[in-house]
């Protein structure tokens, strides 16, 4: 395994603290406009709903250039007895830059090397540029790991209905066909987890890999539920977070996201293969719904986009995809009119499953494979806001579980061509 | 004049019979060797079409997609009959060397020395021209989805040209390995090549001016027609 990612001082200064009940960890790369309130949020939740714990909050950063650790070490409450009259701080405050393969992985690493130092007992980790976290948010996904034994927090959020499309429509169906939990948010981003899977995690020899640049949210998840550790969910209400770098291409995302997700599939093959069905996990926090504000959206450019793959692409899907799949989706449906574009549940699931496989059996190059997915994931998102342009966050919830559904008929399918 | 006669047609046949009759056991060892080399050559090629079965090689190749490029090639032949082929032409080609070099005759010997010094070059050349192929594959394969995923109406046109322009530069470099008008293909490959350039910047200059202002106008002030989704 690889060197500590956390340097000498900070192991120096760990041992001075010895011990602590609670680690909050926030990983961060240049997040100096948003990290101050997470900051605060995460020193009033702490106050509030664990007065009586010793609590580390650790911000592990990437080599930020605007001053995002100094942000972190001047943020205070300033007034905090106006705040909690009967509540004390017991918090140490730590920031430190991880060594290691620069991403998101590593800094979390840096957080599950402190976790286990310091032998917490449970242990959270939120985004750096969430503007709508909480006090409360820090108890929603502690409180399980402390009070009721599990192992696993998952945050569960209000999203607009046309928020989180790659994880609506491949990464949580996949997860839950394969894995059998219906964990809402596999790659939510904020986390609770106990000091045993911190150590657990850390014992997996992946911080070489794509696990410690992006792949480390929904990592973190399947690890957890493949390996029988209680995993639950908590109700956090809306996620808002800092737009994302509108340079970051939708291909890199989708190349990062499902090639993660089709890794795990290789390693927990033995696990998956044997699962039938899904069931839901707890899930805790109050449950409200969303409004659903109007949003830009250009379907028929969307569409065009799609034809454009189907035309370019078809001869590298012809590689991998059985003949009439390919031949519906670049001749039958990429000449209907626009308003009656419709790629359906089944297809999608057949076309997912049919990148899965070529991924499993290295058909063609797994960088071409999965940046090729790009025009068809486009349609899908066109068809699905075609079909939910009038649907409340109920109906649109309900069309997501119908997916789901078509992945987990289909899974037996999936497993008969992966042992081929 | 029987003494003029017996210099002039006798002796010289004489010294001919006498040529021949050395020569006569080197050509007949040269024979067998090469009725061995046929021998041995169809027998490795049984033997290692036989193994390449056994292993599997055709399915393997199919998996890897190494079948699907020579049917683009045009050969009918399965990898492990292609293989097993190649393998029995070397043994054939080996013993056809030997053979001749047992002939000792001084031009041979020449013709195969100088033989010996060029097949490096004709080597080397085919390993560019193998390297250059998978790579313009590759290499237009990634330029293809990238313009496609950009959403470029000519993504096609870009991924052959990204190709050509590839599969070009290699053939210009086994050219130049084999010693073919080497600075002719050169010039030729920087002429074609600067030329292809100057015209698309020329024709995307005058014919596309607009379109350009637009583009860039929409890049660097943002005004692209952007979608509100979240996609993560």
């Amino acid at each position: 395994m690889s060197p500590q990612t956390v340097s000498e001082d900070i192991q120096g200064l760990l041992s001075g603290i010895s011990e602590a009940d609670i680690l909050v960890g926030i990983p961060s790369f240049n997040n100096a406009k948003t990290i101050g309130h997470v900051v605060r949020a995460v020193q009033a939740g702490l106050a509030r709903y664990f007065p009586d714990k010793k609590a580390v909050l650790i911000n592990s950063d990437g080599g930020s250039t605007d001053g995002t650790m100094e942000v972190v070490q001047k943020t205070a409450i300033e007034d905090f007895h106006s705040i909690f009259v009967s509540h004390q701080i017991n918090l140490m405050k730590i920031t430190t830059p991880y060594h290691g393969v620069p991403g998101k992985g590593s800094a979390f690493r840096a957080v599950f090397e402190i976790a286990k130092n310091l032998n917490v007992k449970a242990c959270a980790v939120v985004d750096s540029d969430l503007r709508s976290i909480t006090p409360e948010w820090i108890d929603l996904l502690l409180r399980p790991v402390i009070d009721m034994g599990y192992d696993y927090v998952a945050p569960y959020y209000l999203r607009h209905k046309y928020d989180g499309t790659i994880t609506n429509s491949v990464i949580y169906p996949m997860t839950r066909a394969l894995y059998g939990k219906r964990i809402r948010q596999p790659i939510g981003g904020d986390f609770a987890f106990s000091g045993q899977l911190a150590s657990f995690y850390l014992s997996k020899d992946v911080w070489e890999t794509d696990v410690a640049r992006y792949g480390i949210d929904i990592w973190m998840t399947t690890t957890a539920i493949a390996n029988n550790f209680r995993v639950c969910q908590s109700f956090l209400g809306a996620k808002i977070h800092d737009p994302k770098d509108p340079g970051a291409d939708l291909s890199a995302m989708l190349y990062q996201v499902v090639g993660s997700t089709f890794d795990l599939m290789e390693t927990y093959y033995d696990v998956w293969k044997d699962i039938k069905a899904s069931e839901p996990v707890n899930t805790f926090g109050f449950r409200y719904a969303v409004g659903l504000e109007p949003i830009e959206v250009h379907i028929d450019k969307m569409i065009d986009r799609f034809r454009l793959g189907t035309k370019e692409l078809s001869g590298i899907w012809g590689t991998f995809m059985p003949v009439d799949l390919r031949g519906f989706i670049c001749n039958d449906l990429s000449v209907v009119p626009n308003e009656k574009f419709n790629l359906q549940d089944d297809i999608w699931v057949d076309i997912i499953n049919a990148f899965a496989l070529a991924y499993h059996t290295k058909k063609i190059n797994r960088q071409h494979l999965l940046k090729s997915l790009t025009p068809l994931y486009i349609g899908r998102v066109a068809s699905f806001v075609i079909d939910t342009w009038h649907s409340n966050a109920d109906e649109v919830e309900e069309k997501i579980e119908n997916l789901c559904l078509s992945f987990e008929k289909k899974k037996n399918a999936l497993i008969d061509e992966w042992d081929k | 004049m029987r003494n003029s006669f017996k210099e002039t047609i006798i002796e010289p046949l004489q010294e001919f019979y006498k040529n021949v009759l050395d020569f006569l056991p080197d050509l007949l060892t040269s024979i067998l060797i090469l009725a061995l080399g046929v021998l041995m050559a169809a027998v490795f090629k049984k033997a290692s079409a036989r193994l390449f079965r056994i292993i599997n090689l055709d399915k393997l190749s199919e998996k890897y997609g190494i079948s699907g490029i020579l049917k683009k090639w045009g050969l009918k032949d399965s990898v492990s009959g292609l293989l097993s082929k190649i393998i029995g032409g070397l043994i054939m080609f080996a013993f056809l060397i030997i053979s001749l070099r047992t002939l000792n005759v001084p031009t041979i010997e020449g013709f195969l020395g100088d033989l010996f010094l060029y097949l490096p070059n004709v080597f080397v050349a085919v390993l560019i021209l193998f390297a250059g192929y998978f790579l313009s594959d590759f290499l237009g394969r990634t330029a293809l989805i990238a313009s496609v995923n950009a959403g470029l109406k000519i993504s096609g046109s870009i991924g052959k040209f990204v190709k050509l322009t590839v599969f070009f530069l290699s053939v210009t470099m086994a050219l130049e390995q084999l010693g073919i008008g080497k600075e002719t293909v050169l010039i030729a490959f920087a002429v074609i090549f600067g030329g292809v350039v100057l015209a698309l910047a020329i024709a995307f200059g005058l014919g596309g001016q607009d379109a350009a202002r637009d583009y860039i106008d929409k890049r660097l002030k943002g005004e692209e027609d952007k979608d509100d989704i979240q996609h993560l």
